[in-house]
């Protein structure tokens, strides 16, 4: 066996994973929200956690002039507001020390030339032989610019032994065919080997969570199909507003925003098959046969099956908020859906006639995202009579905040009558596992660097979402005012309609 | 909720055969917002007289991040009188969400004389069921044990560090495992003490072209503290099991190790222990033909310093999370990392003749 591929002896039975080989990484959209508040403050983690590499270096590009010091100095005031642990002078100095800044504008192939000489001189300063990660962490409409100056720079390529690798931030591509045209631009100088779509829900615990709670417990999986599921429910609800994203929101809505990447993403999980093993092509197979198998809908059942909203003037907890379109930046004559609630089918053996609610709103009385399975009711016989009604077993899986998994099930209430009540068994992640979990980013920047794509989002998974996202958008551009576009006051649970699309099907949405 | 633990009180004073109905009183006399979670079972025995108070502070800072059902044990065999007394109280903690306190239950045990032998009686009878037992032993293991009581430990923790006759104690807890049909997972936290330093050497050589070094060691050095001498040489015994060596000829004070090369040519490693104050394993060197890499410890830090390079070149430095030599902190790190252990046994094998 070459070096290449034989195991460290030294890790067996260490706990934490293998260090990743030393590499740059260089950040597009240096002086941005991302890298200030996730991406700097995640490596700093690392860092801390002795998890980053011996030999790292961090490059921040973007067009501002600034110098080393006084990126090292702002990023020294990001993480120690928005690190998860306290941070330490001892930690910060040597981490500091790996940072840098490479001033240039996007669009400028000398600024690119000038990076790869950095990176060979930092090669050679720092000992991060050839290896290169790069972050886009600026808006995606600068993606093309910066990939094909990456490529005119000889920087999509590695030296022999190293590697080049790219992540990719959402949104990737607005439709079917902008995400075919960034994929045919990355690929073109990228392989799909080499490129990392990030969804930091995928870097959840509670998400990584789903595949463990539904393939290492015996219990479940028997159950999981359409015998015994009666519907399942997914809700991403926000009580904050578009913030100051409304440039982006505007053109995106909740559809494009929330359910085409994040809420598929965990739909798939849900309905994924048991991959033959846990390496990263063997899940994301399964995970692109489910939206391959969800049924697309036709142009005239889009009004049935989907329902989009805007909120108007409410109040989120007691305090009045403005309407949407009262928002800074948004069009006051703006169309663009803040909530959006879909009836989906998977058209597969498990899970046929099986409804799957999804809904997503911004400005709804409280934030939280979950997964809820609602199983069927114990037939109709003994307590099951007229007299007694008896609920569904539901099994919730609570991805954010307070993650962690509950079961209902039914409990006889004490006394000489025979009534039934609904009980909750409860697993909080926070109260059984004191230690915190890394944040999502610290995760998948560790697995980018390591080459581990499990968590990341490959190319037909990307393509098939959008096709299935098409449809809908499709046929709401079809036809001017249908479906309408209803409306919900801010702190309500979003539209009437909403509730009428499961109450259609003699169901109703779970309360969080 | 009527007992606070934080004043490492023992608790109230319960009846053994009433110790459920109790429990139960406690929970319903609770009005605040609180959750009662558990884990583990975690049983500690110990025969120092002040026990009882030393361990319920542990258990209250062990609850903080491992919800479970506490069972400390004080015993006194020497006892003139015969007796069993018993308590009960709980540990309550801020959860992470800062919503809610999540608490563990403590059950305490005073054993005097012949009441001693009821320890398997008690634990069993106080196990909330399906959960995992960890025994932590803090006392020398004595003949004959009682296989009774091994027979339901999943996990049992031992520091040999404090041993006197490690060949003698070891037979004795394999003799424990093998009456629990090899079920108990051995943890020593003498092991324990070394998981950052084994962390820190084995991530030089996470990188392939860092291979190499592994079959061109030529020397070892380490610095232990006084009384560290098994630490150390578990250590010793950690690369001999990993990397295939076998103990040789010792000379002028220092270990040999030998083993033999991908061409088949025997080379031999000197090991060099010495006795420094400080921190358990405060230095270790690490010497190959052409590179050095070294892990130093300085007494209290929190931080191990690291460095590799060339032999006479220039040294890349980095600093990584050193552990804690405290007892609390080095059951958390067992509780949290778990797995069989089998790396341990093979460390012991290496080195049981000089342990």
């Amino acid at each position: 066996m070459s070096d290449e591929h034989r195991p460290n002896p030294l890790r067996e039975g260490l706990s934490t994973k293998a260090v990743p080989q030393p590499c740059a990484i260089v950040i597009f959209g240096a002086t941005g929200d991302l890298t200030h508040r996730k991406l700097v403050p995640a490596l700093y983690n690392i860092a801390a956690d002795g998890e980053l590499p011996p030999a790292v270096a961090v490059i921040g590009f973007a067009r501002r002039p600034k110098t080393d010091e006084e990126f090292r100095a702002e990023m020294e005031e990001a993480t120690r507001n928005f690190s998860r642990q306290t941070v330490r002078d001892e930690i910060w100095d040597g981490f500091a020390k790996s940072l840098f800044y490479h001033q240039s504008e996007f669009g400028d192939e000398a600024g690119y030339k000038t990076l790869a000489d950095r990176l060979e001189k930092l090669d050679q300063e720092s000992g991060t032989r050839g290896n290169r990660l790069f972050y886009f962490a600026a808006s995606p409409d600068k993606f093309e610019t910066i990939i094909n100056n990456l490529r005119l720079a000889g920087l999509n390529k590695a030296h022999e032994g190293a590697w080049a690798r790219v992540i990719l931030e959402k949104p990737f591509g607005t439709d079917l065919a902008s995400a075919r045209h960034l994929n045919r631009i990355v690929q073109a100088s990228f392989t799909e080997d080499q490129t990392y779509r990030i969804d930091h829900f995928l870097g959840k615990e509670t998400a990584q969570n789903i595949l463990v709670l539904r393939f290492a417990n015996a219990i479940f999986e028997p159950l999981w199909n359409t015998r015994y599921i009666d519907h399942v429910q997914i809700t991403a609800a926000e009580t904050l507003g578009v913030e100051n994203r409304a440039g982006y929101y505007e053109t995106a809505g909740a559809l494009r925003d929330m359910v085409q990447n994040h809420l598929l993403q965990l739909l798939c999980l849900v309905g994924m098959e048991a991959p033959t093993d846990l390496s990263a092509n063997s899940i994301r197979d399964e995970k692109v046969k489910v939206v391959r198998s969800l049924r697309r809908f036709q142009e005239d059942e889009v009004g049935n099956c989907v329902v989009r909203a805007q909120y108007i003037a409410g109040a989120i907890a007691g305090k009045p908020v403005a309407a949407y379109r009262e928002e800074q930046g948004v069009n006051p004559k703006s169309q663009t859906e803040t909530y959006v609630a879909l009836r989906l089918l998977v058209d597969n053996w498990r899970w046929a006639d099986v409804p799957i609610y999804v809904r997503v709103g911004k400005r709804l009385p409280k934030s939280g995202t979950e997964i809820s399975v609602h199983f069927k009711k114990a037939p109709q016989v003994l307590f099951n009579r007229e007299s007694q009604v008896i609920e569904q077993n539901v099994l919730v899986i609570r991805i954010q905040p307070d993650e962690g998994i509950s079961l209902r099930m039914q409990a006889k209430v004490p006394g000489t009558s025979f009534r039934i009540e609904g009980v909750k068994m409860d697993f909080h992640y926070g109260t059984s596992f004191g230690k915190a979990s890394p944040e999502a980013y610290e995760r998948l920047l560790l697995d980018a660097m390591a080459g581990d794509a499990t968590l990341f989002a490959r190319r037909d998974e990307v393509e098939q979402a959008w096709a299935f996202i098409d449809t809908i958008e499709e046929a709401w551009a079809a036809k001017e005012d249908e479906p309408k576009l209803c409306t919900y006051p801010a702190g309500s649970w979003g539209p009437e309609e909403a509730d009428e699309l499961l109450a259609r099907d003699g169901r109703s949405w779970r309360r969080l | 909720m009527p007992v606070a633990a934080e004043t490492f009180a023992a608790g109230v004073p319960v009846e053994i055969g009433q110790i459920q109905l109790e429990l139960k009183k406690l929970w319903d006399a609770s009005n605040e917002v609180m959750a009662r979670a558990s884990l583990i079972n975690l049983a500690i025995y110990s025969e120092q007289p002040d026990s009882l108070g030393k361990n319920t502070a542990i258990i209250s800072q062990l609850t903080e991040d491992h919800a479970c059902r506490a069972i400390v044990i004080a015993a006194d065999p020497n006892a003139k009188e015969s007796g069993v007394d018993a308590w009960i109280s709980a540990h309550c903690h801020v959860s992470r969400a800062g919503n809610k306190q999540v608490c563990s239950e403590q059950l305490s045990f005073s054993l005097r004389g012949k009441q001693c032998g009821l320890l398997p009686n008690i634990v069993f009878a106080q196990l909330d069921s399906d959960l995992p037992l960890y025994l932590w032993w803090q006392e020398e293991f004595r003949a004959p044990l009682d296989p009774q009581l091994w027979a339901w430990v999943d996990r049992l923790i031992y520091d040999s560090q404090t041993w006197r006759n490690f060949d003698e104690q070891m037979n004795l807890v394999e003799t424990a495992q093998e009456e629990a049909r090899q079920r108990i997972v051995l943890c020593d936290l003498n092991w324990g003490r070394l998981v950052q330093v084994r962390i820190a050497l084995a991530q030089f050589f996470d990188h392939p072209v860092t291979h190499r070094h592994l079959t061109q060691i030529e020397g070892v050095e380490i610095a232990h503290a006084p009384g560290f001498r098994s630490t150390a040489l578990l250590f010793v015994g950690w690369l001999a099991g990993q990397l295939g060596w076998e103990h040789g000829e010792d000379k002028d004070g220092s270990l040999g190790f030998r083993f033999q090369d991908e061409e088949e040519h025997t080379r031999t490693i000197e090991v060099k222990l010495r006795e420094k104050e400080g921190e358990p394993i405060s230095d270790c060197k690490v010497i190959t033909e052409s590179a050095e890499f070294r892990i130093e410890h300085r007494t209290g830090a929190d931080l191990l310093d690291v460095f590799f390079g060339r032999t006479e070149g220039r040294k890349m430095r980095q600093v990584l999370p050193a552990g804690k030599n405290d007892p609390v902190e080095l059951v958390q790190e067992e509780l949290m990392r778990g797995g069989p252990h089998r790396v341990y046994l093979r460390a012991v094998s290496k080195v049981r003749d000089l342990l």
